[in-house]
């Protein structure tokens, strides 16, 4: 039964059977990479670009950064703030959503995209006390629209930093490559 | 081939001083178990139910244990002992593990277990001569809306990974990272640990043993008779405990 199989599949039949297979197989993958490597669908296609060409710091819609470990996402109250001077803002399709959010007080469910896993504890303030950009793990803002993530965030990418920062200092060098340090 | 053994260079006895220690007063403890509630609140420790409970797979990073002495009918009950991780300053589970997941942190001298890197052996459990340490034997279920409990500063462990008593190495960073921001030193009796925090009857202390002023070393000095448990072992633990004063 078996070598009957294998000697179909020398066939010419059964050689194209196996190429299909194998393409099929091939772009399943492709894919599937394709789909881990896109920004998640947000409920406005929010253009970091356009906010920060009018000079808007990162710290004013994520204050959390630079007083405790989230950054935070911004409430619809913020946007409002200025959005509701904006005559667009009334008319606009992309921003409907946000002025139903504030119409209807039912918050907007962003989708984080800059994530770590459960097993790592990390602090925003401690990275922007010790003089470190946004830009620096989030990548240049100017240049997105919706937000997307352009470093993997592993061990690898954070001892990379650490270990550089700390540099000829031992006991900083300690601290920072503790495992006790991210991982409690 | 001979085999040269290295002894460790880990000075002995009262030589040896941690950073991070606690005081436990036996004749305080009123064994009312509010330490054990706090401590399973506080690092999100799953409920394991009777089933696995009777296996004798409950998962506590702090228990009281009770002793008697002499024999029925006249029984003695000694103090009631609250037994967490002694934060060894020569572990016996860190040498064991072959994936290096239960490690000495350098900075906190501290004994970490790395939930991450842990692939279930159990070796450092059984090594363990406290047996403080608790295996995750399965996904235990958490029903709505017990979640919404889980503190956000704490890993939810999954199955196949131990996990023991952290010192809330979690409260000691937060009051670190507070410290930091305000451009000081943590003071002492700025944060304590959950049990500690929890206990009625003030059994428990907290803090730096390498700090002579601090309250755990002054307690510890008054006292003068604590005792760490199993310390012919040379396992250097930083918990001391008083009995009988």
């Amino acid at each position: 039964m078996i070598k009957r199989f294998f000697d179909w599949l020398k066939k010419p039949l059964g050689l194209i059977a196996v190429g299909i297979t194998f393409l099929a197989l091939f772009s399943l993958a492709a894919y599937g990479i394709s789909l881990s490597q896109q920004p998640p669908a947000q409920p406005v296609q929010f253009p970091h670009r356009i906010h920060i060409g009018f000079g808007i710091q990162c710290l004013y819609c994520h204050p959390g950064a630079a007083k405790g470990p989230s950054a935070g996402i911004p409430a619809e109250a913020r946007c409002w703030g200025c959005h509701n001077q904006i005559v667009k803002t009334q008319t606009s399709l992309l921003l409907k959503p946000l002025k139903d959010s504030v119409i209807s007080g039912k918050p907007l469910q962003w989708v984080p995209v800059a994530q770590v896993p459960d097993f790592v504890q990390f602090n925003h303030r401690a990275h922007i006390a010790a003089g470190q950009n946004c830009e620096n793990c989030h990548g240049d803002m100017s240049k997105m629209t919706v937000a997307e993530n352009p470093q993997i965030f592993n061990m690898g990418f954070c001892l990379k930093c650490h270990t550089k920062v700390a540099g000829e200092n031992h006991d900083l060098l300690v601290k920072l490559t503790d495992c006790g340090t991210c991982h409690y | 081939m001979a085999i040269e053994l290295k002894v460790s260079e880990v000075k002995m006895g009262e030589a040896y001083v941690g950073k991070w220690g606690m005081v436990i007063d036996q004749d305080m403890c009123t064994g009312c178990q509010a330490c054990v509630a706090a401590c399973a609140m506080e690092n999100n420790l799953s409920f394991v139910g009777e089933t696995d409970s009777g296996y004798g797979r409950s998962m506590h990073w702090i228990r009281i244990e009770r002793f008697w002495e002499g024999s029925y009918p006249e029984v003695k009950m000694t103090p009631n002992q609250p037994m967490l991780c002694q934060q060894c300053g020569a572990a016996t589970c860190e040498p064991v593990c072959p994936a290096f997941a239960t490690v000495h942190s350098q900075a906190e001298q501290l004994n970490l277990q790395v939930y991450n890197r842990c692939v279930g052996t159990r070796y450092c459990a059984n090594n363990c001569p406290y047996q403080v340490r608790s295996f995750n034997w399965r996904d235990y279920k958490r029903p709505e809306p017990l979640p919404n409990q889980l503190n956000p500063d704490v890993t939810v462990r999954r199955r196949g990974v131990m996990e023991k008593c952290t010192f809330c190495i979690q409260r000691i960073h937060k009051a670190q990272d507070k410290a930091k921001s305000e451009g000081r030193e943590v003071v002492d009796g700025e944060f304590t640990t959950a049990c500690a925090q929890a206990c009625p009857a003030s059994a428990i202390t907290f803090g730096r043993v390498d700090n002579p002023d601090s309250l755990v070393s002054q307690l510890a000095r008054v006292h003068g008779h604590g005792v760490k448990h199993l310390e012919e072992l040379g396992t250097l633990p930083n918990v001391t405990y008083f009995k009988g004063g």
